[in-house]
C-alpha cells in the first residue's frame, strides 16, 4: 500500500498519495521501505514535522541508502533543525562526492538560511561535480548578483540560457545581471526573452519596463506595446506594464486608464491595483486611490510600503485618525521606518497633538540624519506647536533648505532691462479651488497684462473653476508633474522665466525644492506652505505685509521683504457664498464662538484658553468645525479637554466637513470666531470676515501666527487683534458682552470686506505690479554692478549670490 | 513566479466599460472593450458600447458603422435605435435621426427618453404641434427630469405660448431645484419676452440657493443692464467671470466695468459672441433704438462727387456689414460692386439673404485688410468703431486700402465728461460699461491726419436712442488724397 502511494506521488498526484497513507494500517510502520514511502510523501505534502519521525524510524531499522539520508536531512532542515540537517548534508557529500544532489540541496537550505557564503561555496561544488546545473548556475548567480558581481553572475546565466533557453527565470535573471553590469539594452531584450516565454508573470514584465528606462529606448517598449495589447486585449501583464510605462513617461491620465482595465481584468492580483492606487494618489483623485489600495492591502495585507501610501492618502483625505491607527499599526508590525514615521509625525500633528508630532519628526531625523523628509516634517509640524519661536522655526527650515540638491547656479540670459515687459513663472500643485487659489488668483488677474505675462507651472492640475481662470489668465500652461527638480529648474530657464513666484512651498505637491537649482534670476515665495520663511538661500524674495512682518521680525526671514502697501493677499469671494444672515446670539440670547480651523492648529494652550473664556461667560457656546471630527474618537478626545477645564461637552459643538457653501454658510450660526495661536486662520478669517463674523486674533511672531492680524486690519478691525494671551482672552469676553455692537457690525461687515483693501482685486494687481518691478530692478542693478565687477576681478557670476547675503 | 490572470467575466466587465464611458475615461474603456469583445459574441450592449466609445472618440462615422450593424443583427432594439436617433442627429442626418427615434417609440412605448429624444427632433422639424404631445407624455411620465422638461417648455414657446413655457420650467425648477440649466433657460425666456424684471428676480433666487453658474450671471447682469442698473449689473458679470474666466463675451463686459485692465479693442470672439447671439433679433433690435447711422450715410453717400455727377462709386468695401443694413440703406444708390466683412458667420447668412452684396466674408476687419491688398473707392464702417478704443492702425490701414480720392466712412460714439468707463489717462477714448468704447473728437480728428487723411466731414450726431436718451457720436467721412 505505501508503494502505491509512493508511485501515485512519483505520478505528480500528492493530495492522492496522502490520503492514501491515512487510509493505511499503523502496522505497516514497522516496515522501513514503507516508512520512507510515508515520510517522502509527508514531505511532498509539506508536513516535515509528520515525515521527520518516519524517517528517522527508517534509518533506526538500517535504512541508510543515501536517497533516504537526503529526504531525512530535508525534512530536519524544513522542521527547523538547520544544524542536524548540515550535519547530515555533509555526510552524504563524504559518502558520494560525485552526487551533485546532496550540495545543491545544501546550497539551497543555506541560501534560505542567510550563511550566503557557504551557499555560494555549495554551488561551486555543485558546478564542479556538474557545470550544466542549471538551479546551481541560476542560484549562483543570484547569490554573486546580490553582493554586487554582476560581470561573474552573468557569465554563468549565459552558460543557464544556453542549456536551457527555455527557462524564463535563467533569461529574468541575466536580465538583472546585465542591469548590474549597465549594459541596459542587453538587459532590456533578456527580460524581453523571459516574457515571451512567460507571458503571464508580471514580474519580468515589469522588469522590462525599469530596463528600456535605463537603456532609453521607453517610447520604443511603448509602442509595442501599444500594438501587442491591441493584439492580445486579454494579457493583464501587458496592460499593467503599458500603465507603469505611461505613467514614468509621465501620461498619467492614460497610465490610469490602463491600469483600471488591468484591474478591471485580473481584479484578484494586488501588484496592478496598488499600481492604479499609486497613480490616482498622483492625479489628486483620493477616493478612487484610497478604495484601490484598500482592495489591494486586502490582496496583500504585510505590505509596508503599500500600507505606508495608503495612510499617506488616508492622510490627504483629512482621515488623520484612520491615518494615525494605520501607521502605528504598521510601525508596530514592521519597525521604525522614516517615512512611516514622518506621515505619522504629520498624522499626528493634525489630530491637535502637536507636541507628539514632533517628537515623531525628531526620531525620523535620528534614525535619518542626512535624509530631507524628516526635516521638512519637522518644519511642518513645528508651525503648529504651541510655544515655537521664529528663531527655532528659521534654524529648522534652513536645516531642511540646506539639505536640498543644487547644481552649479547656472548663468542667466535674461536681459537686465529694469522697464522690459515681464516674464511671471507660477510653481505651485495648488492653481485650483485651494487657499493658494482663494487667496491668489483675484492678484493675477488683476496684473497689468502689457507689463507681465504669466506662465503657470502646474502640478495636480485641476479643471474647477479657479483653475480655470488660473488657466484664461496665462499666456502658457506647463503641466510639470512628470519632470525631476533639475529638469524643471532647466524648463524654467528655457521658457525665459524673469521672475518666478514659489506657491507650494514644501506642501503636497510643493515644487520649491526645484528653486535650490534656480529656476529665474528672482525667486519670489508667495502663498501655498507660507507658514514662514521658506529658509532657502535661493529664494530671493518674500511677498508680505506690515502686519505679517513688521521690521522688528524681518530677522526671522532668510528671504528679503518684499512688503505690499496693504495685505500680503487679495480675497476672491466665491459668487455662491450665502447672504450673511442676522447675528445668531440675538435670537438665542447667548455668544456663539466658533472657529471653522484645521484642528492641527488647536494646541491644548489654545482650549484650555477658550475654556478659560467660556468660563467667564456661562451662556456661551462653542462650534468647532474640522474635517477630524468625522471622527468618533477624536471628537470624545477633544469633548475630554475641555471637560478637563470644566466646560461641559453640552456647550461645545464639534461639527465634521461638508461642502464649502454648507461650510461657509454655518458661520450663520456663530457670532465671534476665536482664532487658534500660534497657527492662525488665513483664508478661514477671511471666509469668516465675508459672512460678516469678526475673529479675535492674538499677534504672534511666526508669519503663520499673523495672517488673520493681516486681514482683520486690512479691513479695518485691528482692535480684534490682541498683543498676548490674556488680552487676547479678555477682548473675547468684552467683544461677547456688546451684542449690540457685534449686531451692527455684522450686518454692515460684507460691503465692508468687500471695499476694503483685501477684495480690492485692482489695486492690489497695481500694488503686485509695483513690487515685483522693485525685486526685477533689484536684480537688474545687481547684475550690472556684478558685470562692472566681473570686469575687474573676473571672480563674480552675476546675481548668482544675492539669496545667500543675509545669511 | 506570481502569475495574473483574467478572472473577470463579462457582466462584470460591460457594467465597468459602461462606467468608464460615463466618466470619460475613453482609455481605459477602449482597452476593456477589446477584452470583452474576444471574450463574448456581438450583443447589442457591446455594440452600444463600442458606438458610445467611438462617438466619444469624436469617429461619429464609426460609431454610426457599429450601431447600422448592430441595428441590421438586432431589429427589434430600441436601445439601439435611440442612440442611434442621437448619433444621426450629431452628424446633421436630421430625417435618418426622426425616423430612428420613431421607431424606438415604436419599438418601446414605455420609454419617455424615446419619446422626448423624438419630441427635440419633431421641433427641429418645424413640428410643433407633434413635438409637443411627444414632449408632454415625456414629462407626464418622468417629471423631474430637467431635460425632458427644458424640452417641453421649447416646444411650447414654438407653439406660441411662453407663459405656458414659463410655468413648465418653474415647475421644473419646483421639482429640481439644483439644476441650473433649468434657472438659466427660465431667466433666458423672460429676458427674450424683454421681462427684465422676472429675469432679474429669478437669476436672484438662483444666486441665493448658490446654483447660478457663469451662464446666470450673465444672464443677470444683462438684465440688470437693461433695467439701467449698470453698477450692479458690473458686480454680476465680475461673478460670471470668476466661474466661466474662459468666455471672452463675460471677459469683455468685465473689463468694460472696470474690473480687469483696460484693453485697446473688443476680442474678436466677444463681437462672434455677441453677433452670432443676436442676429435673429438684430434688425428689430435696432429699429427699436432708433438707430440712425444708415441713414445718415445714405445721405453723405447721395452727395459723393461721382454719385452726384451720375457715375457708379465701386468697389465698395462694408467693414463689419452685419445683416446687411447699410447695404439696405443704399440699395437705391449706385454703389457697386459692394463687398461685405463680419465676424459672425450667422449675421453674414442674414446679409446673403439680402442679396446686395457681390462678396461676404467672414474675418476680423483688421485682418481682411491687412491680407486683402485690394484697393477700394469706398470703404464703410457704420457702427464697427465702437468696438476699437486706439484708432492709429485701423485708420493707417485703411488709407492704404483706399484708391486716391477714395471715402473713409464711419460712426463713432462720443467721449463725454463723466460717462461711465475706464478712461486711460491720455482721455484720448473709454471702454465704456456696455462693452463699446466711445472716443474724443480731437483725438478722432490728429488720428485721421496722422493716417494721412483729409476730413471731409466730421459732425456730432445722435447715433441712437437708449430708452429715450439720446447717444451722442460722430458721422466722419475722411479722403484719401489724389496722390
Amino acid at each position: 500500500m505505501t508503494v502505491t502511494a509512493l508511485e501515485r506521488l512519483y505520478a505528480g498526484d500528492h493530495a492522492g498519495a496522502l490520503s492514501l497513507l491515512d487510509t493505511m494500517s499503523p502496522l505497516d510502520a514497522l516496515d522501513a521501505e514503507a516508512l520512507v514511502a510515508r515520510g517522502v510523501v509527508q514531505l511532498a505534502n509539506h508536513r516535515p514535522a509528520m515525515a521527520l519521525p518516519s524517517l528517522r524510524a527508517a534509518v533506526a531499522l538500517g535504512e541508510t541508502t543515501p536517497a533516504t539520508l537526503l529526504n531525512l536531512a530535508l525534512a530536519e532542515l524544513q522542521a527547523g533543525d538547520a544544524d542536524r540537517a548540515f550535519r547530515l548534508m555533509e555526510e552524504l557529500q563524504r559518502r558520494l562526492p560525485e552526487w551533485y544532489e546532496p550540495p545543491l540541496r545544501l546550497a539551497e537550505a543555506f541560501r534560505t538560511a542567510g550563511r550566503m557564503q557557504e551557499a555560494e561555496q555549495a554551488y561551486g561544488r555543485v558546478l564542479e561535480i556538474n557545470p550544466r546545473c542549471e538551479p546551481a548556475l541560476l542560484g549562483l548567480a543570484g547569490l554573486l548578483i546580490m553582493r554586487g558581481d554582476c560581470a561573474t553572475a552573468r557569465d554563468l546565466l549565459l552558460r543557464c540560457c544556453g542549456i536551457a533557453p527555455q527557462r524564463a527565470d535563467a533569461w529574468d535573471t541575466l536580465g538583472l545581471a546585465l542591469r548590474g553590469t549597465a549594459e541596459a539594452s542587453l538587459a532590456e531584450s533578456a527580460f524581453a526573452k523571459a516574457q515571451e516565454l512567460a507571458p503571464q508573470v508580471l514580474a519580468f514584465a515589469l522588469h522590462r519596463v525599469a530596463a528600456a528606462r535605463a537603456a532609453g529606448t521607453e517610447e520604443t517598449l511603448l509602442a509595442w506595446l501599444d500594438v501587442a495589447t491591441h493584439k492580445d486585449p486579454l494579457n493583464a501583464v501587458l496592460i499593467t506594464s503599458r500603465g507603469l510605462l505611461l505613467e514614468q513617461l509621465g501620461r498619467r491620465e492614460e497610465a490610469a486608464d490602463a491600469l483600471e482595465a488591468a484591474v478591471a481584468l485580473a481584479p484578484e492580483a494586488p501588484l496592478p491595483i496598488y499600481v492604479l492606487g499609486e497613480v490616482l494618489a498622483r492625479s489628486n483623485r483620493l477616493d478612487d486611490a484610497e478604495a484601490a489600495l484598500r482592495r489591494a492591502n486586502e490582496l496583500d495585507p504585510d505590505n509596508l510600503e503599500l500600507r505606508n501610501t495608503r495612510a499617506t492618502v488616508l492622510f490627504r483625505m483629512h482621515r488623520h485618525a484612520e491615518a494615525r491607527s494605520e501607521l502605528l499599526a504598521l510601525l508596530d508590525r514592521h519597525g521604525e521606518h522614516v517615512n512611516a514615521l514622518c506621515n505619522l509625525a504629520n498624522a499626528t500633528t493634525c489630530l491637535g497633538l502637536q507636541d507628539e508630532g514632533a517628537a515623531a519628526a525628531r526620531r525620523a531625523i535620528e534614525l535619518a540624519p542626512d535624509a530631507l523628509l524628516p526635516r521638512r516634517t519637522l518644519c511642518s509640524t513645528l508651525t503648529y506647536r504651541d510655544g515655537v519661536t521664529g528663531a527655532e522655526l528659521l534654524a529648522a527650515l534652513r536645516d531642511c533648505s540646506d539639505r536640498l540638491p543644487r547644481e552649479h547656479p547656472p548663468r542667466f540670459a535674461n536681459t537686465p532691462d529694469p522697464d522690459r515687459p515681464l516674464v511671471v513663472g507660477l510653481l505651485s500643485g495648488s492653481l485650483r479651488v485651494h487657499p493658494v487659489g482663494w487667496l491668489t488668483v483675484a492678484a493675477f488677474e488683476t496684473l497689468d497684462p502689457a507689463s507681465y505675462s504669466i506662465v503657470c507651472l502646474a502640478q495636480n492640475a485641476a479643471n474647477d473653476w479657479i483653475a480655470r481662470r488660473f488657466r484664461a489668465l496665462a499666456r502658457d500652461w506647463h503641466d510639470v508633474d512628470a519632470l525631476s527638480d533639475p529638469a524643471l529648474a532647466a524648463k524654467a530657464r528655457a521658457l525665459g522665466i524673469d521672475i518666478l513666484i514659489d506657491l507650494g512651498g514644501y506642501g503636497d505637491a510643493g515644487r520649491m525644492t526645484a528653486c535650490a537649482h534656480r529656476m529665474a534670476p528672482v525667486q519670489v515665495k508667495w502663498v501655498g506652505m507660507q507658514n514662514h520663511s521658506s529658509g532657502l538661500a535661493e529664494m530671493d524674495w518674500i511677498i508680505t505685509d506690515r502686519w505679517e512682518t513688521p521690521p522688528e521680525l524681518e530677522h526671522l526671514y532668510s528671504e528679503r521683504v518684499l512688503r505690499l502697501p496693504d495685505g500680503y493677499v487679495c480675497y476672491s469671494a466665491p459668487p455662491y457664498a450665502p447672504d450673511v444672515a442676522p447675528l445668531p446670539a440675538v435670537a438665542n440670547g447667548h455668544v456663539t464662538f466658533g472657529c471653522f480651523n484645521n484642528l492641527a492648529k488647536v494646541t491644548p494652550r489654545v482650549i484650555a484658553t477658550w475654556s478659560g473664556i467660556m468660563g467667564r461667560l456661562p451662556g456661551s457656546r462653542l462650534v468647532m468645525k474640522a474635517h477630524q471630527f468625522a471622527d468618533g474618537s477624536t471628537r470624545e478626545r477633544i469633548l475630554g479637554c475641555f471637560a478637563a477645564h470644566g466646560i461641559a461637552a453640552s456647550r461645545i459643538e464639534l461639527r465634521g466637513p461638508s461642502r464649502h457653501r454648507t461650510f461657509i454658510g454655518q458661520y450663520n450660526d456663530i457670532d465671534i470666531v476665536l482664532d487658534p495661536f500660534p497657527y492662525s486662520g488665513g483664508l478661514t478669517t477671511c471666509e469668516a470676515l465675508w459672512m460678516g463674523v469678526p475673529t479675535v486674533a492674538l499677534a504672534g511672531e511666526i508669519f503663520a501666527s499673523r495672517h488673520s492680524v493681516s486681514h482683520l486690519s486690512n479691513a479695518g478691525l485691528d482692535d480684534w487683534v490682541a498683543p498676548d494671551v490674556a488680552s487676547y482672552a479678555d477682548l473675547a469676553v468684552t467683544k461677547a458682552s456688546d451684542i449690540a455692537a457685534l449686531a451692527t457690525l455684522r450686518s454692515g461687515l460684507r460691503a465692508r470686506v468687500k471695499a476694503s483693501p483685501l477684495c480690492d482685486a485692482p489695486r492690489f494687481g497695481r500694488n503686485l505690479g509695483k513690487a515685483l518691478r522693485a525685486a526685477w530692478r533689484d536684480w537688474c542693478s545687481r547684475t550690472t554692478q556684478d558685470a562692472g565687477l566681473e570686469m575687474a576681478d573676473g571672480s563674480l557670476v552675476p546675481g548668482q549670490n544675492h539669496g545667500r547675503q543675509r545669511r | 513566479m506570481e502569475q495574473l490572470r483574467v478572472t473577470a467575466d463579462v457582466g462584470t466587465l460591460t457594467a465597468r466599460i459602461s462606467a468608464l464611458l460615463a466618466a470619460n475615461r475613453l482609455g481605459a474603456a477602449r482597452q476593456l472593450l477589446s477584452a470583452v469583445r474576444r471574450l463574448a459574441p456581438p450583443s447589442p450592449v457591446v455594440a452600444q458600447l463600442a458606438a458610445r466609445l467611438a462617438a466619444g472618440e469624436g469617429y461619429l462615422q464609426q460609431a454610426l458603422d457599429e450601431l447600422d450593424d448592430a441595428v441590421a443583427q438586432f431589429p427589434d432594439h430600441a436601445g439601439l435605435r435611440l442612440y442611434r436617433a442621437d448619433l444621426r442627429q450629431r452628424t446633421d442626418d436630421k430625417l435618418g435621426a426622426l425616423a430612428d427615434a420613431a421607431e424606438a417609440v415604436i419599438l418601446d412605448r414605455s420609454d419617455p427618453a424615446a419619446k422626448a429624444l423624438l419630441g427635440v427632433m419633431l421641433l427641429e422639424h418645424h413640428r410643433p404641434e407633434d413635438a409637443l404631445v411627444c414632449l408632454a407624455e415625456a414629462v407626464a411620465a418622468a417629471p423631474t427630469n430637467p431635460f425632458y422638461c427644458q424640452g417641453l417648455a421649447a416646444a411650447q414657446e414654438a407653439n406660441g405660448s411662453s407663459d405656458a413655457a414659463l410655468a413648465t420650467l418653474n415647475a421644473g425648477i419646483a421639482l429640481v431645484p439644483s439644476w441650473v440649466d433649468l434657472r438659466n433657460a427660465a431667466i433666458l425666456l423672460c429676458v427674450s419676452r424683454r421681462d427684465f424684471v422676472t429675469a432679474c428676480a429669478l437669476a436672484e433666487e438662483a444666486r441665493v440657493a448658490g446654483i447660478a453658474d457663469a451662464c446666470s450671471f450673465g444672464l443677470m447682469g444683462h438684465a440688470l443692464s437693461s433695467l439701467g442698473r449698470h453698477a450692479e449689473a458690473a458686480n454680476a458679470y465680475a461673478e460670471a467671470l470668476k466661474l466661466g474666466p474662459e468666455d471672452p463675451y463675460v471677459r469683455h463686459l468685465v473689463t468694460a466695468a472696470g474690473i480687469l485692465p483696460g484693453a485697446p479693442r473688443a476680442p474678436a470672439e466677444y463681437l462672434r459672441a455677441v453677433f452670432d447671439g443676436y442676429a435673429e433679433r438684430f434688425e428689430s433690435h435696432l429699429i427699436s433704438l432708433g438707430y440712425r447711422i444708415p441713414g445718415l450715410i445714405r445721405t453723405v453717400l447721395a452727395r459723393h462727387p461721382v454719385i452726384a455727377g451720375g457715375g457708379c462709386l465701386g468697389p465698395a468695401l462694408d467693414l463689419g456689414c452685419g445683416t446687411g443694413f447699410v447695404a439696405v440703406a443704399l440699395s437705391d444708390l449706385p454703389v457697386a460692386p459692394l463687398v461685405g466683412v463680419d465676424l459672425s458667420p450667422r449675421m453674414l447668412e442674414a446679409a446673403a439673404e439680402k442679396q446686395r452684396y457681390a462678396e461676404l466674408h467672414e474675418a476680423d476687419l483688421m485682418n481682411f485688410l491687412t491680407e486683402d491688398e485690394r484697393r477700394w473707392q469706398l470703404i464703410l464702417a457704420a457702427d464697427v468703431l465702437i468696438y476699437f478704443g486706439a484708432l492709429t492702425e485701423l485708420l493707417t490701414i485703411a488709407h492704404a486700402r483706399l484708391e486716391p480720392a477714395g471715402w473713409l466712412v464711419f460712426s463713432l460714439e462720443e467721449l463725454l465728461p463723466g460717462a461711465p468707463g475706464s478712461v486711460p489717462d491720455n482721455g484720448d477714448w473709454a471702454l465704456q460699461c456696455q462693452g463699446r468704447y466711445a472716443h474724443n473728437m480731437g483725438y478722432v480728428a490728429a488720428s485721421a491726419r496722422n493716417a494721412g487723411f483729409a476730413i471731409r466731414k466730421l459732425e456730432r450726431q445722435t447715433v441712437r436712442f437708449e430708452g429715450e436718451a439720446p447717444v451722442a457720436g460722430f458721422l466722419v467721412v475722411l479722403e484719401r488724397g489724389a496722390g
